[in-house]
């Protein structure tokens, strides 16, 4: 599959993306508006030689794109060197073939950077595993200190509902509070892809 | 004499958009099963998650077995506790 103009222009833009959102659309703009740019990531992407194209897979039921779409958008908004077209990824599921995360999973957000011929300069899928980690350290935590949560492998479904809530906003708390962490590192991942190839 | 119903459990990742497997598994149940079943309940969850249980007894997992279950697996775990649970 190659990209090509055509192609191209059967994506959607990421206003016109946000617009369309059948779901999260709130917690999407609410996620847009918490966006803090690092000055580094806007002197990086204003000063690419070239302007570049930008190829997103997202859905909008997916937690990941909710979370790290909108740096991008922020950021495309705020630099002068970012063209962003989304393809919805169960409809463009040759698109999705191409990049998939350790070569089986269809993890998305996946972010593809393009020079102006479609030549592709490096891609970004997902969440940086940074984030990944650090999540995973501070769920062992939570299940640390609320032995009534059980065993972080057994099956929530075991517990009942009135401690399966508490779980539930224990896990969304510590989601809140990683969130200026996984901004930033979005950020950094991005930062440095441009700059290995930008030509 | 009737088996006592069983109540089965999905936990799907809702943040994955797991939201049709487990509406078909469960229409798939309830067509299947009718009031033999006590109760399907769908929990809204994260991480991956696609777990099915049999009167608390875990059928499936997605992180255990990999993928979704296939319907014959689950339809087959609920037919022997069917037969196993207590008369009423």
């Amino acid at each position: 599959m190659t990209l090509d103009r055509a192609r191209w222009d059967k994506g959607i833009t990421y206003d016109a993306y946000k617009a369309a959102m059948t779901r999260n659309q709130e917690r999407f703009s609410e996620n847009e508006s918490k966006v803090v740019l690092d000055p580094e990531t806007v002197r990086t992407f204003n000063s690419l030689p070239k302007p570049l194209r930008v190829l997103v897979l997202a859905e909008d039921w997916c937690g990941d794109v909710v979370a790290n779409l909108p740096i991008l958008g922020r950021l495309a908004k705020e630099v002068s060197t970012l063209d962003v077209r989304v393809f919805y990824r169960d409809q463009n599921l040759d698109l999705m073939e191409r990049w998939l995360n350790q070569g089986k999973y269809q993890s998305i957000p996946v972010v593809v950077f393009f020079d102006q011929d479609f030549r592709e300069l490096g891609h970004w899928i997902e969440r940086p595993a940074s984030v990944t980690e650090r999540r995973a350290a501070e769920r062992k935590k939570i299940f640390a200190a609320h032995p009534e949560f059980g065993s972080p492998d057994a099956p929530v479904d075991q517990l009942p509902e009135d401690v399966r809530a508490q779980l539930q906003a224990e896990l969304q708390k510590m989601r809140d509070n990683t969130v200026s962490f996984a901004n930033a590192e979005v950020q950094r991942e991005l930062r440095e892809l441009v700059s290995k190839v930008a030509v | 004499m009737t088996a006592k119903p069983v109540k089965v459990k999905i936990t799907y990742c809702a943040e994955c958009g797991y939201e049709p497997q487990a509406l078909d598994l469960t229409k798939a149940l309830m067509y299947e099963f009718g009031a033999r079943l006590s109760a399907i309940e769908l929990i809204p969850w994260e991480s991956g998650t696609f777990d099915v249980s049999v009167d608390g007894e875990l059928v499936h997992s997605m992180k255990r077995e990999g993928g979704f279950p296939e319907l014959a697996t689950v339809k087959a775990a609920v037919r022997l506790r069917l037969r196993s649970a207590p008369a009423i």
